[in-house]
């Protein structure tokens, strides 16, 4: 992107986890008002809402969610309702960028456990209709790429005791990384001994500590361009690089079962239209809705090589530090506690992700912050909808150039 | 609650598995589609129709499902996986069936890369109300007790002045429970009497080698439809194809009929059948009868629950027609009268049954009276007759009418299998005349009685001919095969009970 580019100059969220208690609306409320006062915008600057929930219709019956918000914000600007955090962003960023609005609001929420009683059902039948009508639950397909992965790359014996080791370090690491994060959804450690235990106790390849909960939350930020935004703030984030990819619904159906080809797409598309080079990016945050996705995402991402990201992972567990040291790059990731730990309300996930991002590069963080060694120059976010259905890649700077 | 809409639009793809392929890349792919990625716009009009219903796939990966979504519940814990077919030119999500997980420790290694079958089955549950979702997304694999068999088409080679049995298929489950010297065939969860018929139908269409297109009807006897209104064989014409296909209208050009007069009603139809490709103006080639039940029963302590030590699982298929006949009529005789000694209202779960009044005004005057008469008009003696097969309520019974009508062990044994599938209900007299068929030389004299409560008995005579002895080789599935298996699955009589209710509601 040459010229001006999208800028976040404020973010907001909730804490994630259950909030039986709260509306839908409310924790809209809440995150919006957040990233809205935390820039002193108001709200009747905002030109757009561009916002996202990624199943709010079957699991609230909640349709039409843009008059909520219109009734919430008593503003009567367009809004337009996309299913994931990712997609709502890049909507807005495609409209700043063709100078159609100056200043956006992005937000995301979901309110999961108001039907825990078929959410795996909900989960299941729109992320792969045919596999639910096989029987396939949310965890499976996971479970299967995991599989493949380890057929694929031949993955036995000693080696497959290491990778089954890295996964459960990837689920602990993201726990130890949540107690710093007042937002997470969990504060608990975890030892590798527990994730191990309780695949043993499930008599499958990933247990109970390799998958993200269920959540509830919302997520907010205010985007403008970069030729606005030190109006609004002395620190803004320039979305550097962005792009998008789809793939196909049907799982068994893919050409590759060992990772996901929408990821890749995009991360080769946003380095190919931007100057960002992989090296220069030192935070990641990752779209890890299991341990095996978090693994495989470092492959698809080119951070590791193919087949091998559960050496680095391992390894850099071993050292402990706060980094990955991947393919040779010193790389912090998920420091809020990825989507294990920090939770995954779907349609909010990537606006935390990019919270911690934002945080992060403006040194805000304050416990959590990143003790690199050099420049934060880049931070990059991943973002998943379904099972790498479609994939989001964000490259987040604080330089123009 | 069900969608019509989407239940048929599943259910028309899923049941058979069928699929499309380009004709100029030979990129094959799940579900119908009018053009090929590959090839792109030429390829549009160049798809062919595929299926994958008859084939041996792999199981490619998998893993366990202990916490299924809730549709799924009362089917877990399951192996789940992606099974391929055609050296992994497609793929299909799919779960593995017959198989009760208990604390065994799963390992995946053994299990991945081996042979499978698809397997047609429920989808999952649904509550009484709704439409019974069916699937062939589930597998069994093909080196245990369900064979992988191809469908091979044969050109007919002889024609017959008179109709006969041209092939015949059975199918009870892999599960059975064994009290005393009494085994019985128990459905898996996901098994009911739609599912058997469509079983022995396959089965049935893979014996004869005739073309399914050519069949004109089909008759399903049941009395154990999941449905009170709706028939098992639309379901079965769908699925087994039978007639020829009407692609854009999504039709098979068959008569399809569901008949109901308890255990004797696919028996009652075999003279329908044969009368209709027998009709000089027919164009009728085939008719196909089943008889197929999950027998039901109340509870061992419950009013009634008697029958509960003899009901069994399973069915039965026999195709008629004047090509390659393997057994021709020889006579018949039915009678009926109205005898309530065992009946189910509407809407009542189980059947109920008049005791000790089963027996002697019912079942023995019946069928005493059919043989009789039947053996009256051929001038038959009971040393003219090789074998003798009668209805089967249980063990005693046959064996009393056979003894009374003087027929010897050597006669009547050989159709015996009520101690080994239980009482099939309508699949029950069949399923002795397939026992039989599976054993009997040409031109020897077979006897069958069935009978019906309400009341009604059909006796038959058939005389078996040399092309029974030929297509014999082409059935692997046969009665011994399925009574005398390893893999046969033995439950106690609290996994029974359970998985004889299947996944209903509550």
């Amino acid at each position: 992107m040459k010229g001006m580019c999208p800028a976040i100059v404020s973010v907001g969220r909730t804490k994630f986890g259950e909030h039986y208690e709260s509306a839908p609306e409310s924790l809209v409320e809440e995150s919006g008002l957040s990233a809205l006062s935390s820039a002193s915008i108001e709200r009747r600057d905002l030109n757009a809402c561009h916002f996202a929930d990624y199943f709010l219709p079957i699991t609230n019956k909640l349709g039409l969610e843009e008059g909520f918000l219109s009734e919430l914000l008593e503003l009567n600007v367009p809004m337009e309702i996309t299913r994931s955090f990712g997609s709502a962003l890049s909507n807005a960023c495609n409209a700043v960028l063709a100078g159609k609005y100056e200043l956006v609001l992005v937000g995301g929420m979901e309110k999961m456990t108001d039907r825990w009683d078929k959410i795996r059902d909900d989960l299941m039948l729109l992320e792969d209709p045919w596999s639910y009508y096989a029987g396939c639950t949310p965890e499976a397909n996971h479970e299967l790429m995991l599989r493949a992965y380890i057929k694929r790359y031949g993955v036995t014996g000693e080696h497959l005791d290491v990778l089954n080791t890295a996964l459960a370090e990837f689920s602990v690491k993201n726990h130890r990384n949540a107690m710093k994060n007042k937002y997470a959804q969990f504060h608990k450690e975890i030892s590798v001994d527990t994730v191990i235990k309780a695949r043993a106790r499930a008599r499958r390849p990933l247990g109970l500590f390799d998958f993200a909960p269920i959540s509830d939350g919302a997520s907010a930020l205010i985007l403008t361009n970069s030729d606005l935004a030190e109006s609004y703030t002395d620190k803004p984030v320039y979305i550097r690089g962005y792009s998008l990819a789809t793939d196909y619904i049907t799982f068994p159906s893919r050409n590759d079962l060992t990772g996901f080809v929408a990821t890749r797409l995009a991360i080769k598309d946003v380095l190919k239209t931007s100057d960002i080079r992989l090296d220069d990016i030192s935070i990641l945050e990752l779209y890890d809705s299991s341990t095996m996705m978090g693994m495989v995402s470092l492959e698809d991402l080119g951070f590791c090589e193919k087949g091998k990201a559960w050496m680095d992972i391992y390894k850099s567990s071993q050292e402990n530090e706060d980094y990955f040291e991947l393919d040779g790059r010193k790389v912090f990731v998920n420091m809020n506690g990825g989507l294990k730990a920090d939770g995954n309300p779907l349609g909010a996930t990537g606006g935390a992700e990019i919270f911690e991002v934002f945080q992060q590069l403006r040194r805000e963080a304050g416990e959590r912050q990143v003790k690199a060694d050099g420049e934060l120059r880049y931070g990059c976010v991943h973002e998943l909808e379904g099972f790498g259905t479609k994939a989001y890649v964000y490259v987040l700077g604080r330089q123009l150039t | 609650m069900s969608s019509e809409p989407i239940e048929r639009r599943v259910s028309y793809i899923g049941d058979r598995l069928r699929g499309s392929r380009c004709i100029i890349c030979g990129k094959e792919y799940f579900k119908l589609r009018d053009y090929c990625g590959a090839c792109g716009r030429e390829s549009f009009g160049k798809m062919e129709r595929i299926d994958f219903f008859y084939e041996e796939g792999t199981l490619e990966i998998c893993t366990l499902v202990n916490k299924p979504t809730n549709k799924f519940t009362k089917l877990g814990p399951y192996i789940y996986g992606i099974i391929s077919f055609h050296d992994d030119k497609v793929r299909f999500p799919a779960r593995l069936t017959d198989r009760i997980i208990r604390d065994e420790e799963i390992i995946l290694d053994d299990l991945e890369g081996r042979k499978i079958v698809p397997r047609f089955r429920r989808r999952h549950a649904v509550d009484p109300s709704g439409i019974v979702p069916t699937i062939s997304l589930a597998f069994s694999f093909a080196d245990e007790y369900y064979p992988y068999q191809e469908y091979r088409i044969v050109k007919p080679s002889k024609e017959y002045e008179k109709p006969g049995i041209v092939g015949y298929g059975v199918y009870s489950s892999k599960f059975r429970i064994k009290e005393g010297i009494i085994e019985r065939s128990i459905p898996f969860l996901d098994e009911d009497a739609i599912t058997a018929a469509v079983e022995a139908g396959k089965m049935a269409l893979i014996h004869s080698g005739i073309d399914h297109r050519s069949v004109g009807k089909v008759y399903v006897g049941s009395e154990s439809n999941p449905y009170a209104v709706k028939p098992i064989a639309s379901k079965v014409a769908q699925v087994l194809k039978l007639g020829e296909e009407d692609r854009a209208e999504g039709v098979q050009c068959v008569d399809a009929i569901d008949t109901e007069f308890a255990c004797k009603a696919a028996t009652s139809m075999f003279k329908d059948a044969a009368s209709l490709v027998y009709y000089p103006d027919s164009e009728e080639s085939y008719a196909m009868v089943i008889g197929a039940d999950n027998s039901q029963s109340a509870p061992r302590d419950e009013p009634g629950g008697e029958l509960d030590l003899f009901v069994g699982y399973g069915g039965c298929a026999f195709i008629f027609g004047m090509d390659d006949v393997i057994a021709q009529f020889e006579g018949w005789v039915s009678i009926t009268s109205d005898t309530p000694d065992f009946w189910r209202r509407d809407t009542q779960p189980y059947p109920s049954h008049g005791g000790r009044f089963t027996g002697e005004p019912a079942y023995f005057k019946h069928v005493t009276k059919t043989v009789k008469s039947l053996m009256d008009r051929l001038k038959l003696e009971p040393r003219d007759v090789d074998y003798f097969v009668a209805h089967q309520p249980n063990a005693a019974f046959p064996t009393r009418v056979a003894k009374s009508l003087g027929f010897k062990e050597e006669q009547f044994l050989p159709s015996l299998q009520v101690a080994k599938f239980g009482n099939t209900y309508s699949g029950c007299s069949p399923i002795g005349l397939a026992a039989v068929l599976d054993i009997a030389k040409p031109n020897d004299r077979i006897l069958l009685a069935s009978y019906g409560s309400g009341a009604g008995s059909d006796a038959y005579s058939f005389i078996a001919t040399s092309q029974l002895i030929d297509k014999r080789p082409r059935q692997k599935f046969t009665i011994n095969y399925q009574v005398e298996n390893r893999f046969i699955d033995y439950v106690d009589y609290g996994t029974y009970r359970r998985i004889k209710q299947g996944m209903h509601t509550t």
